[in-house]
């Protein structure tokens, strides 16, 4: 006690020194708010920086359990896909575009039932009139042509293959533009043939086969496959071998493809026929 | 001791109406803000006890920032001279010490010895005050010239007071 008051009075300038400028900053401080500001900026960027210290340790420690949880993510979304693709469902995308009025609308399905062996095959998709899939509709794999929409059920419909006698395309040649009719002759299941091109067109071998656009089904510019060989066939014409792109015995999921304005071109049509 | 008591007190109004009427008002460049009213605190009486000293030194700040609105900002700058002045009293005492009694005044130790002394705890004072004011380190040596601009002539018009007490 008397070695406290000896230190008092020994310092006791100091002691009144440190409580009046202690008493004079926290005015300072208080009184002003610019002071004010910047003292809370000083210890904040100090704070800050040891707070950053230590979240950056903390989260080396927590890595196993980001780890984990990262892996529970990851089966959980795993689970997901598959339920996805085994429900084969149900991307419905539309094309749409905002400066002009939308002419096809596309719609994702699915082929449960196929055939590649008869001389008329058809396949069936898993979506029908309820999701908007209607009879005359094309159908695409990836970008090569498939068939077309012949019936509709409310949530199934049948499709009408390349792969069949009855079915024929308009289909022109990329590199000069003459079309001809395509179909297929029953042999091959990745060939069909293309026929009325006359005999003064040039074209080579691997030329592409694309749609015209002519039958109002199909929108023009999509592949129907490449030429793989051509023979003359009577006087004028030739008569080409088309390798198909598409693979139809590996055909799953396709895309229907509806052309809008199909019946305002058809009634236009039909004024001068 | 009345008298003396009576004679600080008219020296303390007077230095405060003096720099809040007329110093406060000197705005030259922002560079020169010369603080003569710390002038109280070196005239004050040698022998006067130190906690004596930093209290009047308190008030002093403290009345100057009621006057200028800036709470804290010279009675920090005040009470650190008034803590200084011992010190630079003992620095720069003359051979012979002080005499009882005596004023720190220039016309009983010179005008040299009242400059250096008046010199040490203004610049303390204004190096203060002006970094309190501008409270960061940019601009540092900006501040600086304002500290040794304002001090200069803070230090000037103290010694032209001075003549002008002994005139009187």
């Amino acid at each position: 006690m008397r070695n406290l008051l000896n230190f008092l009075a020994k310092y006791n300038n100091l002691i009144i020194f440190l409580i009046l400028e202690g008493i004079s900053f926290y005015l300072l401080t208080m009184g002003n708010t610019y002071h004010n500001t910047q003292i809370v900026k000083g210890v904040r960027s100090f704070t800050n920086r040891i707070d950053e210290k230590i979240s950056n340790a903390r989260s080396y420690f927590q890595l196993r359990d980001i780890n984990q949880a990262l892996a529970y993510e990851n089966a959980t979304l795993k689970n997901n896909i598959n339920l996805l693709k085994n429900k084969d469902d149900l991307l419905f995308f539309s094309v749409s575009d905002t400066n002009y009025r939308q002419q096809y609308q596309f719609t994702s399905a699915a082929v449960i039932d196929n055939s590649v062996t008869r001389q008329k095959n058809f396949f069936t998709l898993n979506k029908g009139s309820r999701q908007g899939i209607a009879v005359d509709m094309a159908v695409t794999s990836g970008d090569g042509v498939a068939g077309v929409i012949v019936g509709c059920s409310r949530n199934y419909s049948i499709a009408m293959s390349l792969l069949n006698l009855d079915f024929k395309l308009s289909a022109r040649l990329k590199s000069n533009g003459y079309f001809g009719s395509l179909g297929w002759d029953g042999n091959q299941y990745n060939y069909a043939i293309l026929s009325e091109i006359p005999q003064h067109v040039t074209f080579g071998i691997g030329d592409t086969v694309e749609t015209t656009g002519y039958s109002a089904v199909f929108p023009e510019g999509i592949m129907i496959g490449t030429v793989s060989g051509f023979e003359k066939s009577g006087g004028d014409f030739y008569k080409i071998r088309v390798l198909l792109k598409t693979d139809f015995k590996k055909l799953h999921f396709v895309t229907t493809i509806g052309n809008l304005r199909k019946t305002e071109e058809l009634e236009l049509e039909k004024l001068f026929q | 001791m009345i008298n003396r008591i009576s004679r600080f007190s008219l020296i303390f109004v007077l230095l405060i109406l003096l720099q809040v009427l007329v110093f406060n008002n000197i705005r030259f460049s922002g560079y020169i803000n010369p603080y003569v009213y710390v002038m109280f605190i070196l005239l004050l009486p040698v022998e006067i006890p130190s906690w004596l000293l930093l209290l009047i030194s308190f008030g002093t700040g403290a009345v100057m920032d009621i006057f200028c609105g800036s709470p804290g900002m010279h009675t920090s700058a005040t009470v650190l001279a008034g803590f200084v002045r011992p010190f630079a009293l003992r620095v720069i005492s003359p051979r012979d010490g002080y005499e009882p009694g005596a004023d720190p005044s220039m016309f009983i130790y010179g005008l040299r010895w009242f400059l250096i002394y008046t010199s040490l705890i203004i610049f303390i004072h204004h190096t203060t005050l002006f970094y309190l004011e501008v409270f960061r380190f940019a601009d540092f040596f900006r501040t600086l010239l304002r500290v040794f601009m304002s001090s200069l002539f803070s230090i000037t018009f103290i010694i032209l007071l001075e003549y002008i007490r002994k005139g009187k």
